[in-house]
């Protein structure tokens, strides 16, 4: 037999298991990659970017697939052009509901950097590009199939199944889940939720190993202000704002705060080190070393090669944000850089600023919090629980790998969620470790997902629902 | 442009105090450089300084409240009230223009013939403004404490409306000459001199052709309220623009990436606000810092000697004093760097992956520019940040005018007679549309009122955000231009 043949017979062989397992018919897992690249296209092509955000438009796009489902769903919101999308699947209501989200806004971009338009959701060598294609229209299109799939293929439900697409998740979440939760909560309350937040981490093209989101670090702008004389730019003055504040921004991106583990991210690199090859298993036992230099020269690794775990170890700091001056000969009077602060969840944020204080060391620079969009700390989620099972279970099945519990540095949603008392749960989409680092992550200037992992991914959410919401 | 008063700067507090104490340096020290009073000059009935105050104030305040900020400049506005005050006094004038929206205004009062032209000048643009900062609008003109506040106050529209005034008074009291006396209004000195100075230049040379001009670039120096020396700008530097652009990869804001692309530029502009360029003098500057030793208090001009020496170790520290206590002086010795914008990032949770700062570089004029830059480089030292020249608004390198001319000799005259002080020949630390004209063979002096050497530091000097100019500092001025004018021009 040719490769095709035994593809489409192991193809033919998966429906059967979950039919086993769900009693209802299963998904034709490739017929279903048009329709699921149908809809991921579309929202990928809808400006969602975060200001102005324009959700609105998004919504109406998933309300009237949902409609032609016969899935019922609600658009709602604080602000017409920002609204929100709940539709929810009955469950026969021996079970408390199981929520999964998608937030439908992006962040902005830097048009200019960008080989394919990001707006473009252009198919290249196997992969889609497009700012959202990791963050988080994967995760919003593999809810909207699950929704789709389940009501189609009749699935009986223990739980209500809530599907929400919520808005201003980038920066502005006060119109979004700070919104529904603070005036809709009836509508999306629920014992479990599942967002975005966690991965399935590739490594050479092979998945490694999965990771469910349970903890994340709290973000905590910071800005540093300095002000000095305004004046002719053909006399250098000692006061210049700008100098100052480089030599703070330049002292802050020297700067690494202290490693301190907590539960779960010690646990995360014990696990870690079990599954990963001697020399980087090394690296991440030596990093929970007690021996300073060991865990320094560690920490310096990751800080070059995995910077996303280095990120783990510490409250981190990013100056992504420098602005001063106005015209090239005019030494202007201030100057001002943002600091994006992820702070693990029980740092001090008095404390933690003298420390930057101190790093900056310039009294012609203030340092102060932003006080934007902050998010509320809360204690991580049960690993024993129904969902967590079958998240080890769908990382098994679907994957071939183990499940590590762990800590994200980016926020998400979930906080609000967990601060009400909901258990949540971070997934995502398989990708690759070295993408990042190429500059190819959420937030780049190369978004990108491996086709064949959005369809995965469809496939992976759908058997944890199926297996968490379905009566057995 | 410039700085006005060239020691603008010049003197430290030190001084400052030495001379309100009393100690009696400044006064011997000017009583030595000041020569016997040169004779009168004006053969005409001179006019009442007094009477006119109000209507130089008028014009002053008039081209003080057009917004003629540049960026997009819109000079138009300016040349238009300036060719009404014309017409109705009877001055015949032109306008040249390469955009409509940013025209030069030329007029003339002719002479017997018997010399050739002298050119006064006055541009019409300013910088921008960032008007939350101003205390008062910018715009306004207010008049506060004798002072008055605004965008062009001393750069410069002073220079301008005294241009215009001299005009007008020359007219009026028919004084004859033995040279045209050209006035021109141009635009786009503050970045665009080739609406300005450049086309004028380049088009309508015959227009504003002349043996000698006076612009902007020179001055007064006041010490706690006295003047103390005069200024004439007559060479300058030469302004090069450099950009730095830093690049990294861009990505999530909770993940901190070595590359930072904002971080690697901070540490560029960093080290390079740290970095002093070497000490270099020339014949003009040479002079001007013998020359101002020779009359300042001891311990001051101890500075000026050392920055002089040829022992590196003494000259150092005096380096270091002036960049503390006199920038402008600071910015006198070497090719100046100064960092003044730094753009990159668009949000505060994504890492950008380019970022740029822009240098404000004033050479020296033998400075060899490629040099120079390679220099920059490996200060920086870091191969994710590239240096290169930008592409806006350098100026011709000029001959440097002399001091023993006609006209030199007709401003130290009225220094001596209207601030009672002494003259030093200088280089400005800016560019100046003089350059094209120099450039061209014109013998130019940059003139301009005195101004408190301690307004600089304070943050009220020009292109600051309390930009501010002494009314009766503006009506001496007047006269001044006047008097020169009148003296190199006027039937001898």
């Amino acid at each position: 037999m040719t490769p095709a043949r035994i593809a489409l017979l192991v193809a033919a062989l998966m429906p059967a298991a979950l039919l086993a397992q769900t009693g209802t018919a299963a998904p034709d897992w490739t017929t279903l990659q048009a329709e699921t690249m149908q809809h991921y296209q579309a929202v990928l092509r809808i400006d969602t970017r975060n200001p102005p955000g324009n959700e609105t438009v998004l919504v109406e796009y998933l309300k009237q697939v949902l409609d032609k489902e016969g899935i019922p769903s609600q658009i709602v919101g604080s602000d017409p052009k920002r609204s929100n999308l709940v539709a929810r699947l009955k469950g026969n209501g021996s079970k408390r509901p199981l929520l999964i989200m998608g937030h439908s806004d992006t962040v902005t971009t830097d048009d200019a950097k960008w080989k394919f338009p990001p707006l473009s959701a252009t198919r290249d060598g196997g992969y889609v590009y497009g700012r959202g294609t990791v963050d988080d229209k994967d995760n919003l299109t593999a809810a909207l199939m699950t929704m789709l799939l389940l009501k189609r293929l009749n699935v009986p439900l223990a739980r209500d199944v809530i599907f929400v697409s919520e808005a201003g998740e980038e920066g502005s979440s006060g119109i979004g889940i700070g919104y529904l939760v603070r005036d809709q909560f009836p509508l999306i309350d629920a014992e479990y939720c599942i967002a975005e937040g966690g991965g399935v981490v590739r490594i050479g093209g092979e998945v490694k190993y999965a990771t469910v989101q349970t903890l994340e670090k709290i973000p905590r702008g910071i800005e540093l202000v300095s002000r000095g004389i305004s004046g002719h730019g053909s006399v250098p003055l000692k006061s210049n704002a700008i100098v100052h504040l480089a030599a703070a921004v330049a002292r802050v991106g020297e700067w690494r705060p202290e490693v301190r583990f907590n539960e779960t991210t010690g646990s995360y690199f014990r696990k870690l080190a079990a599954v990963s090859p001697p020399e980087v298993a090394k690296i991440y036992r030596d990093v929970l070393s007690s021996d300073p230099k060991v865990q320094r020269a560690a920490d310096d690794w990751l800080l070059e090669n995995e910077p996303r775990h280095s990120s783990m170890l510490r409250t981190s700091v990013s100056p992504n944000i420098f602005n001063g001056g106005y015209r090239s000969n005019v030494i202007p009077s201030e100057a001002k850089a943002t600091l994006d602060v992820r702070a693990l969840p029980d740092e001090d944020p008095a404390k933690f600023l003298e420390q930057v204080k101190r790093v900056v060391n310039d009294p012609a620079v203030e340092v102060r919090f932003t006080g934007q969009n902050e998010r509320p700390a809360t204690a991580p989620p049960r690993l024993d629980s129904d969902v967590y099972k079958a998240l080890e279970a769908a990382g098994t099945r679907v994957y071939n790998s183990i499940t590590l519990p762990t800590m994200s540095t980016g926020a998400t949603d979930m906080a609000q969620l967990r601060a009400k008392g909901v258990q949540c749960y971070g997934i995502g989409s398989a990708t690759d470790f070295e993408d990042p680092p190429k500059g190819f992550g959420a937030h780049s200037d190369q978004e990108r997902i491996l086709e064949s992992e959005l369809h995965r991914f469809v496939r992976y959410n759908w058997e944890v629902v199926s297996a968490v919401a379905g009566a057995k | 442009m410039i700085v006005k008063g060239l020691g603008a700067w010049g003197w430290g507090l030190a001084v400052l105090r030495l001379t309100l104490a009393g100690a009696g340096g400044w006064g011997r020290a000017v009583a030595l450089a000041v020569f016997a009073a040169s004779r009168l000059i004006v053969a005409q009935a001179p006019p009442d300084w007094k009477a006119l105050e109000d209507e130089m104030l008028r014009h002053y305040q008039a081209v003080l409240r057009l917004d003629t900020t540049n960026p997009p400049g819109n000079e138009r506005i300016a040349v238009e009230y300036l060719k009404q005050v014309l017409d109705a006094a009877g001055v015949p004038n032109q306008i040249f223009a390469l955009d409509a929206n940013r025209p030069n205004l030329v007029a003339r009062l002719k002479g017997s013939g018997k010399k050739r032209p002298l050119l006064v000048m006055g541009h019409t643009d300013t910088v921008t403004v960032d008007a939350a900062k101003w205390q008062h609008s910018p715009f306004s003109a207010t008049r506060e404490g004798g002072y008055v506040y605004a965008r062009g106050a001393v750069d410069d529209k002073d220079n301008l409306a005294a241009a215009l005034m001299t005009m007008l008074l020359v007219k009026r009291h028919a004084v004859p000459l033995d040279r045209d006396v050209i006035f021109l209004a141009e635009s786009g000195e503050e970045g665009n001199s080739n609406f300005g100075i450049q086309y004028m230049v380049a088009q309508h040379y015959p227009e504003i052709d002349a043996e000698f001009c006076f612009a902007e670039g020179g001055g007064v120096t006041r010490i706690g309220g006295e003047p103390k020396f005069a200024t004439v700008q007559a060479t300058e530097k030469i302004p090069r623009g450099i950009e730095l652009v830093a690049k990294g990869i861009s990505g999530h804001g909770s993940v901190p990436l070595p590359s930072n692309a904002i971080v690697h530029l901070a540490s560029a502009v960093a080290k390079i606000g740290q970095w002093r360029p070497d000490v270099r003098l020339n014949e003009t500057t040479g002079t001007y810092f013998r020359r101002l030793a020779s009359i300042a208090p001891p311990d001051t001009a101890a500075k000026y000697r050392d920055v002089l020496s040829a022992d590196p170790k003494v000259r150092a520290a005096a380096d270091d004093w002036l960049f503390e206590h006199e920038p402008q002086h600071s910015s006198m010795l070497r090719t100046s760097v100064s960092p003044n914008i730094f753009a990159g990032g668009y949000r505060s949770n994504v890492i950008p992956s380019e970022a740029k700062a822009t240098l404000d570089v004033r050479m020296l004029p033998d400075e060899d520019p490629a040099k120079f830059l390679a220099e920059v480089a490996r200060i920086i030292n870091d191969s994710a940040v590239e240096a290169r020249f930008g592409a806006q608004n350098t100026r011709p390198p000029g001959v440097a005018a002399r001091a023993d001319s006609e006209p030199f000799k007709a401003i130290e005259a009225a220094n001596r007679r209207i601030y009672n002080v002494p003259t030093l020949p200088t280089m400005s630390t800016f560019a100046t549309d003089m350059a094209q004209l120099r450039a061209r063979g014109m013998q130019c002096y940059g003139i301009g009122p005195a101004v408190d050497l301690e307004d600089g530091p304070k943050g009220f000097g020009m292109h600051s955000d309390q930009e501010r100019l002494l009314e009766s500092e503006l009506y001496r001025f007047m006269r001044f231009t006047y008097e020169v004018v009148v003296e190199l021009g006027g039937v001898r």
